[in-house]
């Protein structure tokens, strides 16, 4: 059996999400029911991508086909330039573990872990052993993210912004080009939420890393690269925002 | 609010409840519902193998062995309904802390106390009476379906009438009462706490001591690492430890006390009827012999005879002829013979029941136990052929001339304890009991005394069977033959008999062993629902694990090292004390066949570790199901 420490080749993409005609169909008590129709995403590499619409719409589904946890019904989709469809299971939680970041609106930090291990913890599922160089760059994260003083924190220690920025730490730890923020405000105050927006946009202006981010929130869909409006699982419109940044 | 109220009851909250937790209801259900049913069908079939094996009653085999059995049987079923019990409690201690949460989120919507602990202890009630009522129903239809068609519920065992009967109701009650009584308890101390207390349930399990000091064992790899600090920060932790640490020990004390009693009980007969013996007598007291040798695990009655007829008697000069047989190491003499007996308690000083001095103002009188046939048997201690069990030692050279060793069929009847205070009436003379033993002739109905005290009192000067210990050299038989032959005496082993009244204890052991064979499934149950229910708290985390792209190996490698880490530790701990118990406390003088032991750890801790790796395996199998959605806020 091959190892966690695997890593898939990949090649060096212009898109880094290139959905097309993507749908998802799952059976609900017996009866077909369609969550995606006929979707096709174009997300460069270094982009950030909002996918927006109201809840139900689909854009958990679309994280999620993204992240290689759920399989297009019908469609191609390639990630990174892997081919999701023709990925098996192992390979698909190697990919995950080496290649994206993620971000959950709930946090979702492992609940016995301090804010450390949980950044920790993700340089080990990526199969990176030395120990003292995990150890070095989880305290660059830690520090990254303004949490220094509550590194040895347990997550049900933490506020809600607190522990988001863990995650933020958390999905930058093994270093991926890609991240996926599943409405990464949406239970965080206006003030807390624009630190973690700030910290997005580093990010994206820093660290060059592609985002795609479901949300409901303005700040966020204005930093966007490029606008996904989901209506009850189909593509409603693509918004490609000219505008000059500082 | 009072229309909802009537809209939802206490019957409508349950059920949503239990609807919207799904798989988990399902779990406590079947958890309950399996501890109940098996400890229900160990106690039905406890008291069914007593009836059957006739322990309470007339069984074969002797006094000393049957009361082993007993006292095991005894002990095993008492065992198995604390192990019920502790673990039904357990998982209902559990069920309600995974409620703990939405106890606080109602408390703090506004609910009032009062309503909010007649709903949770109302959902509480129902899973508990069904999981009782379908465990009893489970225990009668596989006992029926068992037993059929001999099925029984209203036989006395021992001192209780209607045993089976008594089990039905008796067992699934008293888990019933126990288990709400432990809900209630924790419904009311969790309604008691504060909202927030309460919400935060997360950090309440935590153990906040071990912060900081990751563990780092490099060779085990990142699973082994985040499994022992889960585990450890588990305030829960120390908890199931010790739960499924006393199942297990319980468990191993049913198991290994079984194979001890087995072997104990193998043994005492085997030193009393050593292996490889010759048997030396006329026809007609060497059949005598082997029907008295086999009651032990016959039902022949044992026919009269005159066993003191000279035609059958050997005098000590031919029995020295044997003696002289090259490769003839002993030559045990006996004179046997059936008499009525009647034992005494002899007249003694009362003395205080609790310090065992003498009352000397108090003399009681002697006591007359009543009277019985029982096997005389005179022997020469010092080529006695047999090393019996015995509470006080065999005979010696040097005992007084009247001086007799009990069998322990006759203890507790003709013979009284204390056996320096009993005698023994037998050919108008009077014995003092030295000791009690074990032995399979005549069923322990026996007596042994010295074989001159025994000639004198007969009048006869000879004995009627002679055992010959010999050597492996072949020629040594033809040789014994010939000499018998010589006297008009037949030669046979003593082999077939002591293999009669093995095949009889093995039969009678295998039948029993169903019990702790049982026992050991129901804690292999008991673990899966602990492990399950550990599984369950923190199925969120192995999602979050799963989504950031811990793979199917390394799933399965932290939910095998959680559980079967616990799991190892306590059988650890468990299994080595459970030996000691079983080979010092459980019966008197034990005899161990290490192989079985080690059999018998082999297979429990096989049988434990195979329902870790299952219990790890549907939980990695259900994982593979999850995706984001699947993650609780």
């Amino acid at each position: 059996m091959a190892s966690q420490d695997e890593e898939i080749e990949v090649r060096a993409p212009a898109l880094a999400v290139d959905f097309l005609d993507v749908s998802k169909e799952y059976t609900v008590n017996g009866k077909p029911l369609k969550a995606l129709s006929s979707i096709t995403l174009n997300i460069k590499e270094g982009e950030v991508a909002a996918i927006v619409g109201s809840s139900g719409a689909g854009k958990t589904t679309v994280l999620n086909i993204i992240a290689g946890l759920e399989k297009p019904s019908q469609g191609e989709a390639r990630v990174l330039g892997l081919d999701l469809n023709g990925s098996n299971e192992h390979s698909l939680s190697a990919f995950r573990s080496a290649n994206i970041g993620f971000i959950f609106q709930s946090y979702n930090l492992v609940s016995t872990l301090t804010a450390e291990e949980n950044v920790e913890l993700m340089m080990e599922l990526a199969g990176w052993s030395d120990s003292g160089r995990n150890e070095k760059l989880t305290a660059e994260l830690i520090g990254l993210v303004g949490l220094t003083n509550r590194a040895k924190h347990l997550p049900a220690q933490l506020s809600g912004g607190e522990q988001q920025r863990v995650a933020i730490a958390r999905a930058m730890a093994n270093d991926p080009p890609l991240i996926l923020a599943d409405e990464p405000t949406g239970n965080l105050d206006q003030k807390t939420g624009l630190e973690i927006v700030k910290l997005l946009a580093r990010l994206k202006g820093e660290k060059g890393k592609t985002l795609v981010v479901t949300t409901h929130d303005d700040r966020i869909v204005e930093m966007a690269d490029v606008i996904y409006r989901l209506e009850n699982g189909s593509l409603g419109s693509v918004d490609r925002p000219t505008r000059v940044r500082s | 609010m009072e229309v909802w109220g009537a809209l939802i009851g206490p019957l409508g909250f349950a059920a949503k409840s239990l609807r919207r937790r799904g798989f988990h209801s399902y779990l406590a259900f079947l958890g309950l519902t399996l501890t109940v049913a098996t400890t229900t069908f160990l106690l039905l079939l406890g008291q069914d193998l007593a009836t059957r094996l006739g322990i309470d009653s007339s069984m074969r085999s002797t006094f000393g062995i049957s009361w082993l059995i007993f006292a095991y049987l005894v002990l095993a079923l008492a065992l198995v309904s604390i192990v019920g019990l502790l673990s039904s409690s357990y998982l209902v201690s559990s069920m309600i802390n995974q409620r703990m949460r939405d106890i606080g989120v109602i408390k703090a919507a506004g609910a009032l106390p009062r309503r909010l602990l007649s709903y949770v202890t109302f959902e509480a009630f129902v899973v508990i009476f069904s999981s009782c009522f379908v465990g009893a129903l489970s225990a009668l239809s596989i006992y029926a379906s068992w037993s059929w068609p001999s099925v029984s519920l209203f036989k006395q065992v021992g001192p209780v009438p209607n045993a089976g009967a008594t089990v039905l109701i008796v067992v699934p009650l008293t888990s019933f009462l126990l288990c709400y009584g432990v809900a209630s308890v924790r419904v009311r101390r969790i309604v008691g706490s504060s909202s927030v207390n309460a919400i935060s349930k997360q950090l309440s399990n935590l153990d906040l001591k071990s912060l900081g000091k990751p563990l780092r064992i490099k060779r085990f790899g990142s699973a082994f690492n985040l499994a022992t600090r889960n585990v450890s920060r588990d305030r829960g932790f120390n908890r199931t430890l010790l739960s499924i640490g006393i199942c297990i020990f319980l468990s191993m004390v049913v198991l290994s006390g079984a194979l001890v009693s087995a072997d104990t009980s193998t043994s005492y007969v085997v030193r009393a009827m050593p292996p490889h013996i010759i048997i030396v007598a006329n026809i007609n007291i060497y059949n005598q012999y082997v029907t008295l040798g086999t009651s032990f695990s016959g039902t022949t009655p044992i026919p009269s005879l005159d066993y003191v007829n000279e035609s059958y008697m050997i005098s000590p000069q031919n029995s020295s002829a044997f003696r002289s047989i090259p490769g003839v190491e002993t030559v045990d003499t006996r004179l046997i013979t059936m008499s009525s007996i009647t034992g005494f308690v002899k007249a003694h000083f009362a003395s205080n029941q609790d310090t065992g001095e003498n009352i000397n103002t108090q003399i009681i009188p002697e006591v007359d136990t009543g009277s019985a046939q029982a096997l005389i048997v005179g022997i020469d201690p010092s080529n006695a052929i047999g090393d019996w069990y015995t509470s006080d030692g065999f005979l010696h050279s040097n005992d007084a001339q009247y001086t007799m060793i009990a069998g322990d069929s006759l203890i507790g009847n003709i013979v009284q304890m204390p056996l320096n205070l009993s005698q023994i009436s037998a050919f108008g003379f009077r014995y003092d009991v030295k000791s009690a033993l074990v032995d399979p002739l005549n069923a322990g109905r026996v007596l042994y005394a010295r074989v001159q005290t025994v000639q004198q009192n007969l009048g006869v000067n000879g004995y009627n069977v002679l055992l010959l210990k010999v050597n492996s050299d072949p020629a040594v038989l033809p040789g014994v033959t010939r000499l018998a032959s010589s006297y008009g005496l037949v030669v046979g082993s003593q082999d077939p008999i002591l293999n009669s009244n093995l095949a009889f204890l093995n039969a009678t052991w295998s039948y029993i062993s169903l019990i702790p064979i049982l026992a050991l499934a129901l804690t292999c149950g008991i673990v899966l629902s602990y492990l399950a229910t550990n599984f369950s708290r923190r199925f969120n985390d192995y999602v979050v694990l799963k989504v950031l792209g811990a793979n199917v190996w390394y799933r399965l490698k932290l939910l095998l090292w959680e559980s079967w880490g616990v799991l190892a530790i306590s059988m650890l701990i468990a299994i080595p004390v459970a030996w000691a118990v079983s080979i010092f406390f459980l019966v008197p003088d034990p005899s161990i066949s290490v192989a079985d032991l080690e059999l018998s750890t082999l297979l429990s801790a096989l049988a434990l570790s195979s329902v870790s790796v299952a219990s790890a395996t549907i939980y990695s199998r259900r994982l593979g199901l999850t995706t984001v959605k699947d993650l609780k806020p």
